[in-house]
């Protein structure tokens, strides 16, 4: 019986925005054997850093080797026809292929489901792409920055009320998470169809609509009420804001239920003007929010953010730590879920990754490899798998191919 | 073959946002989700705005219908003896059980794996609490607003020198829901294999962590975190979102080569730029990027958004404005792939809803059906899944077991 719940799947990953990558590695850490192949210059992520001491290193950046645990890696020139070929030979190896290449350069490197439909007619192949592959926008160039504008969500992320603040971005990649992360959602559900007597097929996943799907209210507000939404701070219901403690830390005060208001208006040891008719209820104090946090500001910054939050949690009311990520790494909860992972590396040493959101009782997820040096398993995966001779390996690295 | 999922049935014990996002995808994917909710506890999603007329029922609110999308709904007092007896037959003959509660719930509540394997050996059993199953803080109670602070998101987040900021959505709700499908159907894929269930335990602060991963490796390797720099980069430049003309209106602009800048500066009218000292290398444009913003914007705000976008996007600059909802929904890219899903619903009518965002070549994905109301499908699960007979329900109603 297998061990891992993806134990004896092939997946061949192809890609150069991080989308693929995430995706690749969701497979990989619940043991799917993962193929990833970088062309002969590497993953840019591999570029991009960070670096212990800031000193770039192609083997130390930690993009890539956050995002490439527990696969093998080869390179592959796939603009070249003899590239090509070998990509046909490992998809059709392969139960499944991910990539993150844009229409047009997909089809310049042959990453058409035609030609990986060719080399194996069962194979999920995945496209994730920025706006899809079509529609009068899908060749329209695309960054993680412009992304969350596309989606929907730039517009709502900032400072309210103030005119010389522009939409925010959230920090990092999202766009192209969320792209991975529903790559590899879609790709593991074609995959059990196939299991089930399902067809091999592609699947189309626009990086757009994966935010515009998970907007919160904000579409519905149009659909249903006709009302533009606004940025962040003028929510339908209050307190949710944060705030600074008298150690300096933040604090995210946060009511949902009208039960969690009471309870904190008793932790508050009931301040008058919590009784007042503009604190009513929920919606009521979201209108007169800007009468009430001053209120609110100043009895948190009588607190020290640790206990107030744990106070708040004593009476059941969802309030939340603005956490550093040194304050992550410290954490005692987490670290007795082991959520933290030590992953020893041949060039970067050891170092913490995050680890797993879910625990599966019967098949764990684990690191079993850390990312891959660049063309690490060639001679493993061309030599072993496709069953390349030598002569053939040595003509394709003489070429650039490999 | 219709959907990968089909045949498969889900009994969703979930609410809010986090868990109910899981089980739509299951959903979307052809599975039969049913939803066991009780008029004693509203699920809070029901209750949120916006509602049509700005008229408040359980049923009207779009936040709801647009996560709740091709599922079922029957009203069941889990409370009562009667009514957990009959929410195990419906465990009995499902193949996923998904829950939400804080940790512990639904043990209390009787439904906890050991006493669901008792009723359905191979069952695939998914909590999805806030802080995971253990671990000293897992009674805490959260929701996904919550997360974005928790998981570091909001510190790494902001305006330079500025306070830190939330992403102006509850991220960590989608951001656990799409995760926590994922690895449900890796377990229905598994038990395809080995006739095995199991017990998945999934955090949804871990599940917001998991996309900042590199910000980690930045804290862990260096001992400090990357900085709040605005809508900046650290490896491209122009980078940012740009005021245009008119009020409040802007545009999201980056260039990831020297090639693109030079484009860039074609459009706006300044090719003197591209060779600029201060310009030339990524290195340079870093260093001078107050400068260079304020070259970029001094065209921007001249200009209407959508007529920027096009004039860079022809040059093949990544332009693209922040859209409002309004936007969104009136996109012609979006609805020349058919992205929205409007089906009838008894109580708001036609609307509009966000669909699914992956296309399936061969075994083409469909909405089944809108949001449930509250108690939709009683018949349907009680009569015709059970076999009960109508007088029998009658009696459930009755005894406020149904309600
Ligand atoms: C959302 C949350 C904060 C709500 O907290 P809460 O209102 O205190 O609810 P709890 O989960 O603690 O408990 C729910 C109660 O409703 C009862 N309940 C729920 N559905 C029921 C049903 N169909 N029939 C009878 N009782 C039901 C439960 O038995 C429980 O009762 P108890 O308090 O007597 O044990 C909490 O469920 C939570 O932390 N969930 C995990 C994180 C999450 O998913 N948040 C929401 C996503 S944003």
């Amino acid at each position: 019986m297998p061990d891992r719940a993806l134990e004896g799947l092939t997946i061949v990953e192809v890609g150069t925005r991080g989308a693929a990558s995430y995706g690749a590695k969701m497979l990989a850490d619940l043991g799917a054997e993962v193929i990833k192949v970088e062309p002969p210059t590497g993953d840019p992520d591999r570029a991009i850093g960070p670096f212990p001491n800031g000193e770039a290193h192609p083997e130390k950046s930690g993009t890539y080797l956050y995002l490439n645990t527990n696969k093998l890696g080869v390179t592959l020139d796939i603009t070249g026809e003899k590239g090509r070929a070998v990509l046909g030979k490992l998809a059709a190896k392969a139960d499944a292929l991910i990539h993150d290449y844009p229409p047009a350069e997909a089809e310049a490197a042959g990453l058409t489901y035609e030609a990986i439909r060719a080399a194996n007619p069962d194979i999920i192949m995945t496209s994730v792409t920025p706006f899809g592959q079509s529609g009068p926008q899908k060749d329209f160039k695309a960054s993680d920055l412009t992304m969350q504008g596309a989606g929907g969500w730039l517009w709502i992320n900032g400072w309210p009320g103030n005119p010389d603040l522009p939409p925010l971005k959230a920090f990092g990649r999202q766009p192209s998470y969320q792209g991975g992360l529903n790559g590899a959602l879609a790709t593991m559900g074609a995959l059990y169809g196939r299991s089930r007597g399902g067809p091999g097929q592609h699947i189309d996943i626009s990086i757009q609509e994966c935010i515009a799907a998970i907007l919160e209210f904000v579409l519905p507000m149009w659909s249903y009420m006709e009302l533009p939404v606004v940025r962040y701070g003028q929510r339908p219901i209050h307190p949710i804001d944060m705030f600074q403690c008298k150690d300096g830390a933040w604090i995210f005060v946060l009511c949902i239920e009208e039960p969690q208001w009471e309870r904190l208006v008793e932790l508050m040891e009931t301040p008058e003007w919590a009784t007042w008719e503009v604190a009513e209820n929920r919606f009521v104090r979201a209108s007169n929010w800007d009468a009430l946090r001053p209120f609110m500001e100043e009895w948190v910054s009588q607190w020290n953010a640790d206990d107030l939050y744990r106070a708040a949690q004593a009476k059941r009311i969802p309030f939340a730590p603005v956490s550093t990520l040194g304050n992550l790494l410290d954490s005692d909860h987490l670290k007795a879920r082991g959520f933290f992972v030590e992953v020893v590396h041949p060039e970067a040493g050891t170092l913490a990754h995050a680890g797993a959101p879910y625990k599966l009782s019967e098949t764990p997820w684990e690191i079993r490899l850390p990312a891959p040096t660049l063309g690490q398993h060639n001679a493993e995966v061309f030599g072993g798998r496709l069953g390349l001779s030598d002569a053939e390996i040595e003509s394709l690295e003489a070429e650039g191919a490999i | 073959m219709a959907g990968p999922l089909d045949g498969i049935r889900v009994a969703d014990f979930t609410w809010v946002w986090a868990g109910p996002t899981n089980t739509m995808q299951l959903a979307h994917m052809g599975a039969e989700v049913i939803r066991m909710e009780t008029s004693q506890h509203i699920c809070t999603l029901r209750m949120f705005p916006p509602w049509p007329d700005s008229k408040p029922g359980p049923n009207r609110s779009g936040y709801f219908n647009q996560y709740n999308q091709g599922k079922r709904a029957i009203l069941l007092d889990l409370g009562k003896d009667e009514g957990a007896a009959i929410a195990k037959r419906i465990v009995e003959i499902s193949d996923v059980a998904v829950e939400n509660f804080a940790a512990g719930v639904i043990d209390r509540l009787g439904f906890g794996y050991d006493e669901l394997r008792k009723v359905n050996d191979d069952i695939i059993m998914m909590s999805m609490s806030g802080y995971g199953a253990t671990g000293p803080d897992k009674d805490y109670v959260s929701y996904g607003p919550a997360q974005v602070p928790m998981s570091g998101l909001s510190s790494l987040t902001g305006y330079k020198d500025w306070q830190p900021m939330h992403v102006g959505m509850s991220y960590g709700d989608p951001t656990a829901g799409l995760h926590a499908a994922f690895a449900v159907i890796a377990a229905l894929f598994y038990r395809e294999r080995t006739g095995k269930g199991q017990y998945i335990d999934m955090s949804q602060w871990e599940s917001s962590m998991v996309v900042i991963g590199e910000a980690f490796m930045q804290q862990v390797m260096n001992g400090a975190p990357p900085e709040r720099d605005g809508s900046h980069d650290l490896h491209m430049a122009p980078h940012n979102v740009y005021r245009c003309a008119g009020e409040d209106r802007w545009i999201a602009i980056s260039c990831a080569s020297d090639e693109e800048f030079g484009a860039l500066c074609g459009v706006i009218g300044k090719a003197e730029l591209a060779s600029d000292a201060r310009f030339a290398t990524i290195t340079e444009r870093k260093a001078n990027e107050d400068a260079l913003d304020a070259e970029v914007e001094a065209w921007t705000s001249q200009q209407e958004p959508f007529e920027a976008m096009e004039k860079l996007q022809a040059a093949g600059v990544a332009a693209y404005p922040p859209l409002v909802n309004q936007e969104v929904m009136e996109s012609p890219h979006l609805a020349a792939r058919d992205f929205w899903v409007e089906h009838e619903h008894p109580e708001v009518g036609v609307r509009r809803h966000a669909g699914i965002p992956w296309r399936f070549s061969e075994t083409p994905l469909a909405v089944k059906r809108a949001a449930p109301v509250m108690g939709q499908d009683n018949e349907y699960v009680f009569g015709e899944l059970l076999g009960m007979g109508s007088d029998e329900i009658a009696g459930l109603v009755e005894r406020e077991v149904i309600r």
